[in-house]
C-alpha cells in the first residue's frame, strides 16, 4: 500500500517548511509565527467547510510542492504580458518583486512604489500592514501572512491624482510544483486618486502552481480608487486571490474582477465600509470552460450609516467547468440608511457544467434598502430566433447574445479605454 | 412614537399558555434503549417497529447536534426530557362524550370546538381533526365519514396496528432515520402522530387537520406524520400547534413525510404557534422539525404553506423532492419573530424529473430582538430537463435591534434550467403609514394592514379556516412593534 509512504500532508509540510526557513524570513517574525499558528489551527479548508464547499482546495494542493522558484524569465517574455502601454509597471515574478522588470524609476509626484521587503521599516507600512486581513478569519490569509515572500507596497500621498494606471503583473513560471505567497499593501491617502490593475499570468509553466496572493487596500477619506483584477492563468495555474479593502468616509472604491482562464480560481473579496457616505462598486465577469473551477466570494460589510454598495457578477459556463458565486451583504446594527444591491446572472451552455450561487443578506438595521437577485438560464430561444430571422447564423446570433451579456460588466470600466479594448478583444476571442 | 402600544404588546400574554390539569402517564426522564423499549411496549408495537426504533437510536448516538443554522440556544439535555407522556385515561373512545371533559375544555379554549363541528356535520365545510397532545393522539373525528371513501385517517399508533403494510412501506422512505440528528432522534422515540392514506382517485371531501399540543412539563414532543396520496388523489391537510407557558425550553422534534403518486396532490398547511418564550427570551419551544415530501410519480404536486409565529427557536425546512416528470413543488411561508425569538427556516427543492417546477415565496418579519433567516436550497440535477424555479424572499424589519437574513443556495447542473431568485429587505415605508393614517386608520391597524398586504401572497394559499386565524395571529404577534 502506498498510503503508508506518504504521511506528510500539505499542512505538515508547510509547517515544517516554516520551521526550517523562518530565520531567513524578513519582516515581523512574531506576526508570522502567530499567523502560522492560526493556519495550523484552521488547516486547508476541506469540502465540509461551509465557505469552501464548492471548491476542492485539497485537490489543488495535492502532491509535493516547493515554496519558491529561482527560474528567471527573459525581458521579452515578461513584456508580452504588458497589455497596457501607458502604465506604471510592477512585476511580481514567482512571488517576488522584480526590480529588474518593474518600471518605477520616474514616478509621478505623490506616488511611492516600494519592494515590500524594503518597506517593513516604513511608518505608513507599519501602520496598515496586516491590520485588515484577519489571520483568524481564513486559512489562506494566515498562510500568506506566515509565508509571504515578496510583493509591493504602494502609497498614494494626500491629494495626489495619479493619471497613469499602475499595472501589477503577477507571473508564475516554475518548472516544479510550487506554492507562491505574495502580498501587496496599497494605501491611498485622503483625497488621492489612483487606478490599479492587477493581472495574473503564467508563462512557460510546466508544473502546477498555487498562487496565494493577498492584497490589502486602504482607501482613506474622499479618495477614489479603481481596482481591476485580470485573471489569465493557464491550465496548470491555481489562483487563490484575496483582496481586503477598507474604506473611510466619502471614499469611492470600484473593483472589477475578470476571470478568463486558470485551473482553479478562488477570489475572496472583502470590503469594509468604515465611514459614512461611502460608495462601493463590485463587478465581476467569469467565463469558464474545460475543467475550470471558479469561485467568487464577496463580503460587503456595512459598518456605518448612509453608504451605498452595488454588486454585479455575471458568468458564462461551458464544458465541464463549474462556477460559484457567494456574495454576502452584511449590514450592522448602526448602519442605517444603507442601500445595498447585489445581482448575479449566469448562462449555462453545456450539459456538464455546474453553477452554484449563494447570494446572502445578513441585516441588523431596519432603515435600509437591500436586495439581491440571481438568475440562471440558457440563451433565450426567442432572442436567437429574432436574430436568425434577420439573417444571422445561429453561431453568430449566440455570439452576439453572449457578447451583449458580458458587456454589462465590461461597461463598468470607466476612463480606461486601453484596458476596455484589451478585455473586449479577449472576450470576443473566447466566443469565437 | 407610541410607547403605550409597545408596552401593551410586551405585556400582552401568550394567549394559549394555560396548562390543562389532566393526569398524564409519564415515562421516567432520560433516553436509553430501555426507554425506547418502554415506549414501544406502551404502544403495543410489533417487533419490526421496535427494531426500527433501536436502529435509529444507535445511529443517533453516532451523530452530533448540527450547529450550522443561524440560531443560538442552550443545547438541550437529552437525558432531562420525558420521552413519553400520555394523557390518562387512555381508553378506546367511541364518541366525544367519552372524552375527558377537561380535554374538551382545553380544545374549546384553543378555539377548536369539536362539539360544534360535530353538530355541524353534514354541512359542506367540515374538518376532520386528529388531536395530538403530548405526542399521543387523543381523538380523531369524522373517522367513519372518511372511511366510507376509503380514506384512512388515524393516529400513527393505530396505523401501526391496523395498516402495518402501509406504514412499513412508506415510513422512512422520504425522511430516513439517517437524515439528520433530529430525524434520527424522532425515529427512535416518536410516540404518536397522524397517518393519512388517500386511495386511488379519491378527492378528500374535507380538510384533514392535526392539532398538536405540548401540555405536560419536562416533556419533549416527538410526533410523526405520514401522508400518502395514491394515484389521482387529493388532500388538503392542516396542522396547528400550541403549548403552555413554561420557564424551561421544551423540545419539539417532529418528522412529516408526504408521498404523492401519479397525478396526486397534497396541500399541507401549518399554523405554528408554539409558546415563543417570554419577553426576556426565557422559556419557549425549540422547534426542530424535518418535513419533506416526494413527488414520486409524474404530474404530482406538493404544496407547503406555513405561518410561523411561535417557538423560541425554529429550525425547519419543508422540502420537496421532484422525482416524477412534470411534478410541482410549492413553498409559501410567513415567518414572524418578535422579542428574542430565532427562526431559521426555508425550503429545499430538489429537481430530478423533467419539466419539474417549483415556486418559493417566503416573507420574513422580524421585530424586537429577534433574528429571522431564510435558508433554502434549489438543486437542479443533471437530466432534470426544463426545470423551472422562481424564488422570492422578502424581509421586513421592525426596529433596529432585530436581524433579517437570507441564505439561498442554488446549485444547477442542467443547462436547460431556468432559475430565478430575488430577495429584498426593507422596513415598513413611512409613506405607507402616512397614507393610512391620513385616512384615519390608527398606527396599529395600519401596521396590521400593511403586514397583511405584505403577506397576502402566502395567506391566500391557506384554507379559509386557517387564513382567518393566521391573519389574527399576525396582528397579535406584531402589536405595537413599530413605534
Amino acid at each position: 500500500m502506498e498510503a503508508g509512504l506518504k504521511t506528510m500532508t500539505i499542512k505538515d509540510s508547510l509547517i515544517a517548511e516554516f520551521e526550517s526557513s523562518k530565520n531567513s524570513l524578513f519582516g515581523d517574525l512574531k506576526l508570522r509565527e502567530q499567523a502560522l499558528e492560526a493556519f495550523s489551527k484552521q488547516g486547508i479548508p476541506g469540502r465540509k467547510s461551509e465557505e469552501y464547499k464548492y471548491v476542492n482546495m485539497e485537490l489543488a494542493l495535492k502532491g509535493d510542492f516547493k515554496f519558491s522558484s529561482s527560474k528567471k524569465l527573459s525581458t521579452q517574455q515578461i513584456e508580452s504580458t504588458q497589455f497596457l502601454k501607458e502604465a506604471i509597471i510592477v512585476v511580481i515574478e514567482n512571488g517576488i518583486f522584480s526590480s529588474e522588470h518593474s518600471k518605477i524609476n520616474s514616478l509621478p509626484k505623490g506616488l511611492q512604489i516600494i519592494n515590500i521587503i524594503d518597506a517593513t521599516s516604513n511608518v505608513i507600512f507599519q501602520k496598515h500592514y496586516s491590520k485588515y486581513a484577519d489571520i483568524n478569519s481564513d486559512a489562506f490569509i494566515a498562510l500568506n501572512t506566515a509565508f509571504y515572500s515578496g510583493g509591493v507596497f504602494i502609497r498614494v500621498e494626500k491629494n495626489a491624482v495619479i493619471e497613469k494606471p499602475i499595472h501589477i503583473i503577477h507571473i508564475a513560471s516554475a518548472s516544479e510544483n510550487t506554492i507562491l505567497n505574495s502580498r501587496n499593501l496599497i494605501v491611498v491617502e485622503e483625497n488621492a486618486q489612483v487606478k490599479i490593475v492587477e493581472s495574473y499570468e503564467t508563462l512557460d509553466l510546466s508544473a502546477k502552481s498555487f498562487n496565494n496572493v493577498l492584497t490589502e487596500i486602504v482607501v482613506e477619506p474622499n479618495a477614489i480608487v479603481d481596482h481591476f483584477k485580470i485573471q489569465n492563468e493557464c491550465e496548470l495555474g491555481n489562483l487563490m486571490s484575496t483582496t481586503q479593502a477598507v474604506q473611510k468616509g466619502k471614499s469611492v472604491f470600484s473593483t472589477h474582477t475578470f476571470t478568463l482562464s486558470g485551473s482553479l480560481v478562488r477570489n475572496n473579496l472583502n470590503i469594509v465600509l468604515d465611514g459614512e457616505h461611502i460608495e462601493s462598486h463590485l463587478n465581476g465577469l467569469y467565463l469558464t470552460n474545460g475543467n475550470q473551477v471558479v469561485d467568487n466570494h464577496t463580503l460587503v460589510d456595512h459598518r456605518e450609516p448612509n453608504c451605498n454598495s452595488n454588486e454585479l457578477y455575471k458568468g458564462i459556463i461551458e464544458d465541464k467547468s463549474s462556477a460559484t458565486f457567494n456574495g454576502k451583504i452584511y449590514v450592522r446594527k448602526d448602519a442605517q440608511k444603507t442601500n445595498a444591491f447585489q445581482s448575479n446572472k449566469n448562462i449555462l451552455l453545456s450539459d456538464d457544467g455546474t453553477i452554484n450561487t449563494k447570494p446572502q443578506l445578513e441585516i441588523y438595521a431596519d432603515d435600509v434598502k437591500c436586495s439581491h437577485g440571481t438568475s440562471t438560464g440558457k440563451l433565450d430561444a426567442d432572442k436567437i430566433f429574432y436574430l436568425r430571422a434577420r439573417g444571422l447564423s445561429e453561431a453568430s446570433a449566440k455570439k452576439l447574445l453572449m457578447h451583449a451579456f458580458a458587456s454589462e460588466v465590461l461597461d463598468g470600466i470607466k476612463g480606461m479605454e486601453e484596458l476596455h479594448n484589451y478585455l473586449e478583444e479577449r472576450i470576443s476571442k473566447r466566443f469565437e | 412614537m407610541s410607547n403605550e402600544i409597545l408596552e401593551e404588546q410586551i405585556n400582552s400574554d401568550y394567549k394559549y399558555g394555560f396548562v390543562t390539569d389532566i393526569e398524564a402517564d409519564n415515562a421516567p426522564k432520560g433516553l436509553n434503549e430501555d426507554i425506547i423499549r418502554f415506549i414501544s411496549k406502551k404502544k403495543n408495537e410489533p417487533e419490526w417497529m421496535l427494531e426500527y426504533r433501536l436502529k435509529a437510536f444507535k445511529y443517533w448516538l453516532t451523530l452530533e447536534e448540527p450547529h450550522w443554522a443561524h440560531v443560538s440556544y442552550p443545547k438541550p439535555n437529552f437525558q432531562d426530557i420525558i420521552y413519553y407522556s400520555a394523557p390518562k385515561p387512555k381508553v378506546q373512545l367511541n364518541s366525544l362524550d367519552e372524552v375527558d371533559p377537561e380535554l374538551l375544555k382545553t380544545f374549546e379554549k384553543l378555539g377548536i370546538s369539536i362539539e360544534e363541528q360535530k353538530r355541524l356535520s353534514g354541512v359542506e365545510s367540515r374538518i376532520a381533526v386528529d388531536i395530538v397532545m403530548d405526542s399521543v393522539s387523543v381523538k380523531t373525528t369524522f373517522k367513519e365519514t372518511l372511511s366510507e371513501k376509503g380514506i384512512i385517517f388515524c393516529s400513527f399508533g393505530e396505523a401501526v396496528q391496523e395498516h402495518p403494510e402501509l406504514v412499513k412501506k412508506y415510513m422512512g422512505s422520504v425522511v430516513p432515520y439517517t437524515d439528520n440528528f433530529y430525524a434520527a432522534l424522532n425515529s427512535a422515540v416518536f410516540t404518536d402522530g397522524s397517518f393519512c392514506y388517500i386511495p386511488k382517485g379519491v378527492r378528500c371531501p374535507m380538510e384533514l387537520s392535526t392539532y398538536f399540543r405540548i401540555n405536560a412539563s419536562g416533556t419533549g414532543q416527538f410526533e410523526r406524520t405520514l401522508i400518502i396520496a395514491a394515484e389521482d388523489a387529493y388532500v388538503s391537510y392542516l396542522e396547528g400547534c400550541t403549548a403552555p407557558m413554561r420557564d424551561e425550553n421544551q423540545l419539539h422534534a417532529a418528522v412529516v413525510e408526504i408521498v404523492t403518486h401519479k397525478n396526486a396532490e397534497v396541500k399541507y398547511s401549518t399554523v405554528q404557534n408554539w409558546y415563543p418564550g417570554d419577553k426576556n427570551g426565557k422559556g419557549g419551544i425549540f422547534n426542530f422539525v424535518t418535513k419533506r415530501g416526494i413527488c414520486l410519480e409524474d404530474n404530482s404536486k406538493i404544496s407547503w404553506t406555513q405561518v410561523e409565529t411561535g417557538s423560541a427557536v425554529t429550525w425547519k425546512y419543508p422540502s420537496v423532492i421532484l422525482k416524477g416528470d412534470n411534478s410541482v413543488g410549492e413553498f409559501y411561508s410567513v415567518a414572524v419573530t418578535n422579542n428574542y425569538q430565532q427562526a431559521d427556516t426555508g425550503t429545499k427543492m430538489m429537481h430530478l424529473g423533467k419539466n419539474t417546477r417549483s415556486t418559493i415565496i417566503s416573507k420574513g418579519i422580524s421585530a424586537g430582538f429577534s433574528n429571522n433567516s431564510y435558508r433554502g436550497l434549489v438543486r437542479i440535477s443533471k437530466g432534470a430537463t426544463n426545470a423551472r424555479n422562481f424564488s422570492q424572499c422578502d424581509s421586513l424589519l421592525m426596529g433596529d435591534k432585530c436581524g433579517a437574513h437570507t441564505f439561498p443556495y442554488i446549485e444547477i447542473k442542467d443547462k436547460s434550467a431556468v432559475v430565478e431568485h430575488e430577495a429584498t429587505t426593507s422596513k415598513i415605508g413611512e409613506d405607507q403609514l402616512f397614507y393610512c393614517k391620513s385616512r384615519g386608520i390608527d398606527n396599529e391597524k395600519a401596521i396590521g394592514l400593511i403586514v397583511n398586504g405584505y403577506c397576502k401572497e402566502v395567506l391566500n394559499k391557506l384554507p379559509m379556516e386557517f387564513a382567518v386565524e393566521a391573519q389574527k395571529l399576525l396582528a397579535v404577534s406584531l402589536e405595537g412593534s413599530v413605534g
